[in-house]
């Protein structure tokens, strides 16, 4: 079994328009495919810019995120199991993000 | 209704919860700031839908909202949302309120009490008809403008307009959340009974349309006058009214069939009735009872009482049932009209109810309204009046109604 990240970015407009019934639904669906066997763990990012670190002449330092309020944002992340990366995406695609206009990125760990 | 858990949530927990907390909210942030606390309430569920998928559900999820939107307000205030100088008094309150909630045991009756002078407000006589129903959906039933719009069959817009008509109307008749004062009560109270009647109404008397949202009206005022019911206010109308939503609703299941067909009832499977709201409504029926006033909603919850009784083996009490119809035929309406002609067919035979339906014929729009044709049809067909039965059923087909109603007409019409 490999382990594969899927990063799920978000459209901030996308869930203000749902109606309270709407939301309940869509967590619970979203529940439903955390409690699947193949999760191995579940994170969500705090709402924030984030810092981002680079050095410039040898010198280090932190700016604020790439995110805007406008753009996609990164939200949260699964890591998963799965045999390969067809299984990974096939998993993948069964996710309600999806249905409520967000993407999903899915990456392998790299195995030593 | 009774809460059920059908997922990992209480079924349409946000939604309960967001009529709760919009009301506790708005009293404490006054009736001005009700957009303000709309929109507390939408930022923390919004912030529900993003987190716990990935964290799970928290132990108290009811808490949980109720902290966030209430946090959510804070900043709303701290960011400027409202005039200046009434900034630091609505940051003391919703402060000192915060301390409070929700671990106080009180907590529980305070948001009853909360919710109870919000339907208050929301069906004030000050705010139009139509727009108290669409009001109490939207800040009471936690229901979005795309779902009310879908369950009165009108567009987003119209919907929308008619809210924004009713929080002006709230504004500028500086209405409150204080429950009436004893002399202003009787008004108020058959007000706000009206207004559940009509919502209940609305989506039990669908004519067009199979969406579940109208069942969810059924449901909604249920919970509505079950609230009233158990509060202070309650007199026996409040009962009557509860049973007859209740005892109502709890046939709807059964109304058609698989097809989607409309099944009559006494050729409705009974297995399919709710019993727990039969029950309910029957427990509402009882305490109806008291007190001298024979109000509309008693005779009504009489009536519904008589046809949940109906047990497949006695015959149904038409006797009774003509007799309480005519306790409502002095209200005048057509639809009272037309289903007690119906009852005068069982005991009177149905010339006399076609009689009866005659002094209908003068009613303006009558002959637009299917359910009139319908039964003149159906009392034409029993007189063997066949072609006259045809010619009605064919013009009840070219009238606004549901298809399972257009299906029933058809099958008239090849019986003719």
């Amino acid at each position: 079994m490999s382990q594969f990240m899927l990063l799920l970015y978000q459209n901030p407009a996308g869930m203000q328009n749902l109606s309270p019934e709407e939301m309940q639904k869509a967590i619970e669906k979203y529940m439903a495919w955390t409690k699947k066997p193949f999760t191995v763990d579940a994170k969500r990012l705090a709402p924030d810019p984030g810092r981002v670190l680079r050095s410039n002449n040898g010198k280090p330092r932190a700016a604020d995120g790439p995110y805007s309020e406008t753009k996609e944002i990164l939200g949260g992340f699964y890591l998963i199991e799965a045999a390969n990366y067809d299984e990974a995406v096939k998993l993948a695609m069964e996710h309600p993000h999806l249905e409520y206009g967000g993407t999903i990125e899915v990456r392998e760990l790299y195995r030593m | 209704m009774p809460s059920v858990q059908t997922g990992l949530l209480l079924e349409h927990l946000f939604r309960r919860q967001a009529g709760r907390i919009t009301a506790h909210l708005t009293r404490l942030l006054g009736p001005a700031q009700l957009d303000l606390a709309e929109e507390a309430v939408q930022e923390a569920m919004v912030r529900a839908m993003e987190t716990w998928p990935y964290q799970g559900v928290p132990d108290n999820p009811i808490a949980w909202l109720f902290r966030v939107a209430h946090n959510a307000a804070i900043d709303a205030v701290r960011r400027g949302r409202v005039a200046a100088e009434k900034q630091a008094p609505l940051l003391a309150e919703l402060v000192r309120a915060s301390v409070r909630a929700p671990d106080d045991p009180g907590i529980e009756d305070q948001l009853r009490d909360d919710e109870l002078r919000m339907i208050f407000m929301c069906c004030h006589p000050a705010i139009p008809h139509e727009a108290r129903i669409a009001l109490s959906l939207k800040t009471v039933g936690g229901f979005s403008v795309r779902e009310i719009a879908r369950a009165f069959l009108a567009d987003d817009r119209a919907i929308a307009q008619r809210l924004v008509r009713a929080k002006r109307q709230i504004l500028e008749s500086r209405l409150s959340l204080a429950m009436p004062a004893t002399c202003e009560l009787p008004e108020r109270l058959d007000s706000v009974m009206e207004t559940i009647y009509f919502m209940f109404n609305e989506g039990y008397a669908a004519h067009e349309g199979q969406d579940l949202v109208r069942q969810d009206l059924c449901c909604e005022a249920l919970r509505l006058a079950r609230l009233l019911a158990a509060s202070s206010v309650a007199a026996p109308k409040v009962h009557a009214l509860t049973a007859l939503i209740a005892l109502n609703t709890a046939r709807v299941p059964a109304r058609t069939d698989e097809a989607g067909d409309l099944v009559l009832l006494e050729d409705q499977d009974r297995s399919r009735w709710d019993q727990k709201l039969i029950a309910l409504g029957f427990h509402h029926f009882d305490l109806s009872i008291s007190g001298d006033e024979v109000s509309q909603y008693h005779v009504q919850a009489a009536l519904a009482a008589t046809y949940a009784r109906y047990d497949g083996l006695h015959a149904i009490d038409w006797n009774l049932i003509l007799e309480l119809f005519d306790q409502l035929a002095s209200t005048g309406s057509p639809v009272v009209l037309l289903n007690r002609a119906v009852a005068v067919e069982r005991v009177h035979g149905p010339e006399r109810a076609l009689e009866e339906i005659e002094r209908l014929s003068e009613a303006p729009k009558i002959h637009r309204y299917y359910l009139y044709l319908a039964v003149r049809g159906h009392l034409l067909l029993k007189l063997e009046r066949r072609a006259e039965a045809a010619a009605c059923f064919r013009q009840a087909l070219e009238c606004p109604c549901s298809e399972p109603e257009r299906r029933f007409l058809r099958r008239k019409l090849a019986e003719c």
